[in-house]
């Protein structure tokens, strides 16, 4: 008998869970295909994508895509993508940065490398010999995204950017209330800035309890690798090569952020070890980031209460207001199948065209986007840190993809100066002479001469 | 391939032997030898293999070697942290070994493994906590002595706060290492010292150390080696900064080949230190006189 009732209740366990189970797929599947809208009209302004086009001649299909993080957001772009093409089966699969650039270019170069991948430009060297053109005519790019120009080469183009990321300033509101600041306060030069940051600062004698101001540990990328432009110096010298971080305008920002802290004592390199960590902690009252620092205080430091506003400038109208660097389009393998590889030329151009991926793209990766139609588009300047770029966007500058030498060795001179009484022409001379060292078979070549602004 | 050569060995122990030693055999060519004179290889060349750069240099990464300036800073600072470490290593691990082989101690085998246990636990846990640590604002140690040092970023500080963090980690390998030599000192030499009234200390000097020797000679040489390569303490804690200051020589070879790709200089910087390091294991065996 007990055994009789074990067997039915177990069966009615299956069976519920069963139910269940269906229940939640349909109910998944609805979900699912209320959610993936499929467009059968042309979509795009001059790339256009034609979803009534036929990839494979309709025969199943599947291709990889590799990428570093973000899973979700590729995942919608691909059920978009495969919504309208149901043979194409598009394999997502996540590789963590630390792995992703050793194992990517060790796969493309054998035959079972994925067909498409996100690229970074800082890796660019050790990709370009693994990319195919993109089967889209350069002016076509060039009329519906800008910055394509550097991306060109010998006539052709591999990938672009979607999104451009560049440095903005956040501060903390209660702060800045605190110090009795209102938004008239906000800083448009950097004379105003170290004002503004001295009544940020909080000292108790001559102990730091809240910074002002504070460039520990991205002072290279925020600052040394940016301001130069502001004066009218680029970072490589004309034959695009030769780098130029021992320039009077280098010399210059480094002497502004040495007397921030030793002149000014709105910060000190032992308080916050890390710019945007003490931020985030609240013993920092402003920092200079870059706009993936919009995210990251939205989901790890959520408490915080922060502005943003754009750089400030030394007069008022710089050559530029900074460096930015671009988030780049998929790349397309030039050893996978012919077939994989239409595919993944296909898929570049829906994503291109789509303006909803764009959109979702940059605001994912808090970058500018770089597709022009969308300057003004409504989600993006809701975004407070990509609203204060919309302005003056045309005035940054790229310098191409710089190998890692040139960060690595303005940091290590500006811990030099900082931490270890280097004088500041010294340790710049000493990283000149080790970029040169470092590029010398580097096939980087810089693009600053194409902003277009450019002298 | 291998004839029997004894009597006693079946048929089936030399099939088993057969397999065990071609198992090893292939495993140290594929994963030692060939990549070692891939190594080599690839030190006289420009070489990027994840660009699939492979340029004939000749001896230019090697001249680039002995002329940088921060390959000697570094080896310099290597020389340093090795002294150090290696010191208070043998000093410590010998000492607490002494003290828990004594008969006052009771409970040995938990002295044991509490000494042990960082030693097992990852460097690159250990490197973190300790790198928290030493946080100027809000770290452990400046709030229990009340100071206000920047430890880690201190030109003065921050290679010996790396030693101090190393030498917590890895004494403990001696202390076990020490027990073991101590447990296997012969009986009657002891006896022997205590029949002809020699106290403490000078049975600990003149008969016990002694004896040690051959442990010491080991601990000293594995740490040698092991040091000569370390890198994960330096690339989580200063990162080789500030500026230059804690940079070591494999860390060198790390920053040449995985952040920079530069695999050529990195194979010379390696098959350099390589050198060094049978130099000195080489110099110890002949100050401790058992070169044999």
């Amino acid at each position: 008998m007990k055994k009789k009732l074990l067997a039915a209740m177990m069966a009615t366990v299956v069976a519920a869970t069963s139910l269940v189970g269906c229940g939640s797929g349909a109910a998944k599947k609805e979900a699912e295909e209320k959610k993936v809208e499929v467009p059968t009209e042309p979509f795009g302004d001059t790339v256009k994508y034609d979803p009534s086009v036929e990839i494979n001649d309709g025969k199943d299909i599947t291709v990889e895509l590799w990428e570093w993080g973000s899973d979700d957001l590729f995942q919608e772009v691909i059920d978009g993508y495969t919504a309208i093409h149901p043979n194409v089966t598009i394999k997502l699969v996540n590789n963590p940065w630390e792995d992703y650039w050793t194992k990517l270019p060790l796969a493309l170069d054998g035959q079972k490398g994925p067909a498409i991948f996100n690229i970074h430009n800082s890796y660019h060297e050790n990709l370009i010999n693994y990319l195919a053109p993109l089967d889209i005519p350069v002016e076509d790019l060039q009329a519906d995204f800008t910055g394509v120009d550097a991306h060109v080469i010998d006539g052709k183009v591999y990938y672009i950017d979607y999104g451009m990321m560049t440095g903005s300033v956040y501060y903390n509101k209660q702060m800045w209330e605190a110090a009795g600041l209102t938004e008239e306060d906000i800083p448009k030069t950097w004379d105003e800035m170290r004002e503004v940051a001295k009544k940020l600062t909080i000292k108790d004698g001559d102990k730091l309890i809240q910074a002002g101001l504070n460039f520990n540990d991205d002072f290279h990328q925020n600052y040394l690798l940016g301001l130069n432009y502001q004066l009218g110096e680029n970072l490589f010298q004309e034959d695009g090569k030769t780098p130029n971080v021992n320039s009077d305008a280098m010399k210059k920002v480094m002497q502004m952020l040495v007397d921030l802290y030793e002149v000014d004592g709105v910060g000190s390199k032992d308080f916050g070890e890390k710019a945007a960590d003490s931020f985030g902690q609240g013993q920092s009252a402003m920092v200079l980031q870059w706009g993936h620092y919009y995210n990251t205080l939205k989901t790890t430091w959520s408490n915080i209460d922060f502005g943003v506003f754009e750089i400030p400038t030394f007069d008022g109208e710089p050559y530029a207001y900074n460096r930015y660097n671009g988030e780049s389009t998929f790349g397309v393998n030039k050893n996978a199948p012919e077939d994989q590889q239409a595919v993944a030329q296909d898929f570049v151009k829906y994503f291109l065209a789509n303006d909803d991926a764009q959109v979702a793209f940059n605001l994912a990766m808090s970058t500018f986007p770089a597709k022009k139609s969308l300057a003004d588009n409504e989600k993006i300047l809701e975004n407070p840190s990509l609203k204060v770029l919309s302005e003056h966007i045309d005035h940054y500058i790229w310098p191409g993809p710089m190998p890692s030498t040139v960060e690595t060795s303005l940091k290590k001179a500006g811990e030099d100066i900082f931490f270890n009484g280097v004088a500041i022409d010294t340790a710049l001379d000493e990283a000149q002479n080790n970029i040169i060292k470092d590029m010398k078979s580097s096939s980087f070549e810089s693009v600053e001469n194409l902003y277009t602004y450019a002298k | 391939m291998f004839r029997k050569t004894h009597p006693l060995q079946s048929r089936s122990e030399i099939i088993l032997r057969n397999i065990v030693v071609t198992a090893m055999v292939i495993f140290f060519t594929v994963f030692l030898i060939v990549p070692i004179g891939i190594a080599f290889a690839g030190s006289f060349h420009e070489w990027n293999p994840l660009s699939g750069t492979y340029n004939f240099l000749g001896l230019e990464n090697y001249k680039e070697v002995f002329t940088s300036a921060l390959f000697g800073k570094s080896m310099l600072n290597t020389l340093i942290f090795s002294v150090v470490v290696i010191f208070f290593r043998v000093a410590l691990g010998l000492g607490i070994a002494y003290a828990i082989y004594s008969a006052l101690v009771k409970h040995k085998s938990f002295f044991r493994a509490l000494y042990y246990m960082p030693v097992v636990t990852p460097m690159v846990a250990v490197a973190f906590v300790w790198k928290f640590m030493y946080n100027p604002q809000i770290g452990m140690i400046n709030q229990i002595f009340g100071l206000d040092v920047n430890w880690l970023m201190n030109p003065k500080t921050a290679l010996l706060a790396v030693m101090i963090m190393t030498i917590w980690k890895d004494f403990g390998y001696a202390v076990v290492m020490f027990m073991a030599g101590l447990y296997s000192l012969p009986a009657d030499a002891l006896e022997a010292a205590k029949v002809d009234g020699a106290n403490a200390w000078q049975t600990f000097r003149y008969i016990t150390l002694p004896l040690l020797k051959p442990m010491t000679l080991f601990v000293v040489i594995t740490s040698i080696i092991s040091y000569i390569q370390a890198y994960v303490q330096i690339l989580i804690m200063t990162e080789g900064g500030p500026g230059t200051a804690t940079y070591l020589s494999s860390y060198i070879i790390y920053d040449e080949a995985f952040v920079k790709y530069n695999f050529g200089y990195a194979s010379a910087l390696s098959f350099v230190l390589f050198v060094i390091t049978a130099v000195f294991t080489w110099l110890s065996f002949r100050v401790s006189g058992t070169e044999e």
